[in-house]
């Protein structure tokens, strides 16, 4: 009974923030009357997003789409990459150091050139998303990958075991807390790279609602908006919380 | 039999070269208990990765049945241990014995006698974390013999484990030892334990390494823990830390 309460109050806690937040607002607008173009009210944000709740959830449904796929291109193939980078020195030495500059280079300035190559459909949205999720997680497998135990090395090396019998048995599981560090950014980083695409240039997606409810001054529509992809970009990372506790089940830091 | 022909090492450190064995010869027969002493950073770690080839020497040769020490590490005659367990946290117990024999394809000991052998029966299913620093050492030792190699390498490994831990593990050692007839040679710090445990004790000088000297140990086995304790055995201790000095 106790655990039970100690386990919901992780939940509940900033949940009752929330509500009391909301509350405060809605009084303070009622108060002080501010203009719905620059604030709506919480009860006029619901009403909105009640009445399009349809097209909100369409939208969402198609960025949060792009995201995912983004996220898995951009984590799978700069996995792949690290683990190319582990088994030849020369190709790291040659790439890696322009994959650290790029970590921390804003990625998003490229958006209009990559509307500009894969149109303004979903793919260059998935290209922006693969494109900011990709690096923060090719340095980490990379370090994850490489920081074994060296004891560890001496005991496969001493059963003659194969480069990919280390990589498989000592290095990938080794690697897993990091991956998982750097995919829980990646999957807000990649929500980001979705909907800055989105506003560069796009006919669907809640970018683009965002961007014609500004348009069209209903500023009610454009919190639900706001509201909605939020609450996709916190999904996202739980899940992926979830699967790293999953995964990661004997890392004490998880 | 295992012979090591003046074995010399040379590190480049970045202090420049590092001479961490000058020439070791030393042979050791089949089912024979080395130990191996001498002062802290003579290359006793350096030696035992070099005849397990983990290392290779800067001169000098190992042979081991006459295979060189490459060959008979393709066979899977070498195990190690090291002071630290260097279990995988991710595999339970019983997974983690297994990990030598999926590398090396072999059936190995059955598993339910490793885990008796060290007293580990009923913890089979416990992660790493789940256990003591005794027991990850044992489970290291049961590890170390699930393959049945010829030849066991012990780099200090009790030298992480309290007095009282590391006396049981002695006496569990020589009883894996006496059963299966497993080639050992363990680095120690400890004087008491290389003499209680050992046919041999080679002591080596300090950097760079030569063998200073070895000593015949001369008390009958099995041995227990009370002849630690009877004056001729602290009388060759005394006689080993004098020379170690
Ligand atoms: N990879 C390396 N590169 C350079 N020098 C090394 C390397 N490994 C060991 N050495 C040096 O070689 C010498 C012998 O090292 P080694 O680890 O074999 O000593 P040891 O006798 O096992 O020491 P200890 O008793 O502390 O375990 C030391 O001086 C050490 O600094
Ligand atoms: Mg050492």
């Amino acid at each position: 009974m106790l655990a039970g309460r100690a386990g919901l109050r992780p939940i509940l806690a900033p949940a009752i923030t929330l509500v009391a937040l909301l509350l405060l607002w809605e009084a303070a607008d009622r108060v002080f009357h501010f203009n719905v173009i620059l604030l709506p009210s919480p009860s006029e944000i619901a009403v909105a997003a009640y009445e399009n709740f349809g097209r909100l959830l369409k939208e969402t449904g198609i960025t949060m789409f792009e995201s995912v796929m983004g996220f898995l291109l951009g984590s799978g193939a700069a996995f792949l990459l690290a683990i190319v980078f582990v088994h030849s020195r020369l190709t790291q030495e040659a790439v890696y150091p322009y994959a650290v500059a790029l970590k921390s280079t804003p990625l998003i300035a490229i958006a209009p050139l990559l509307v500009l190559w894969f149109g303004n459909g979903v793919l260059s949205k998935i290209v922006m998303s693969a494109l900011v999720a990709f690096f923060p997680v090719l340095v980490n497998a990379v370090n994850g990958l490489t920081a074994v135990d060296p004891e560890a090395l001496d005991l496969m090396k001493s059963l003659s075991a194969s480069r990919f019998q280390v990589l498989l048995k000592i290095r990938i599981p080794n690697a897993a807390g990091y991956i998982f560090a750097a995919l829980k950014i990646a999957s807000s980083l990649a929500v980001v790279g979705a909907v800055i695409g989105e506003f560069t240039g796009a006919s669907v997606g809640v970018g683009h609602l965002i961007n014609t409810s500004s348009y069209y001054l209903d500023i009610p529509l454009m919190f639900a908006a706001i509201g909605m992809i939020s609450l996709g970009g916190i999904l996202f990372f739980a899940t992926t919380a979830l699967v790293e506790r999953r995964v990661v089940f004997w890392s004490a830091t998880v | 039999m295992i012979v090591l022909q003046d074995i010399g090492k040379c590190y480049t450190s970045a202090n420049g070269p590092l001479q961490a064995l000058e020439k070791v010869t030393l042979s050791v027969a089949d089912g024979e208990f080395v130990s191996i002493i001498g002062p802290s950073g003579c290359g006793k770690s350096t030696l035992i990765k070099i005849v397990g080839d983990i290392l290779e020497p800067s001169h000098g040769s190992v042979t081991v049945n006459g295979f060189s020490s490459r060959q008979a590490r393709l066979k899977g005659m070498f195990s190690y241990v090291f002071q630290n367990p260097v279990l995988l946290p991710w595999r339970r117990v019983i997974d983690n014995l297994k990990l030598p024999l999926e590398i090396l394809h072999r059936p190995g000991r059955p598993l339910a006698d490793l885990l008796d052998m060290v007293g580990l029966r009923g913890s089979e299913r416990l992660y790493p974390r789940e256990l003591s620093g005794g027991m990850q050492q044992r489970v290291a030792l049961a590890r170390a013999l699930s393959f049945d190699p010829a030849v066991l390498l012990l780099d200090e490994p009790f030298g992480a484990v309290d007095e009282l831990t590391r006396n049981t593990l002695n006496e569990e050692l020589l009883r894996v030892w006496r059963e299966t007839r497993v080639t050992v040679l363990l680095i120690t710090h400890s004087i008491a334990e290389a003499i209680h445990l050992a046919d041999r004790v080679v002591l080596l000088s300090k950097r760079p390494a030569i063998v200073k000297q070895v000593y015949d140990v001369p008390f009958p086995r099995p041995r227990d823990k009370a002849l630690k304790e009877s004056p001729p055995f602290q009388e060759m201790v005394r006689c080993l830390r004098e020379e170690l000095d």
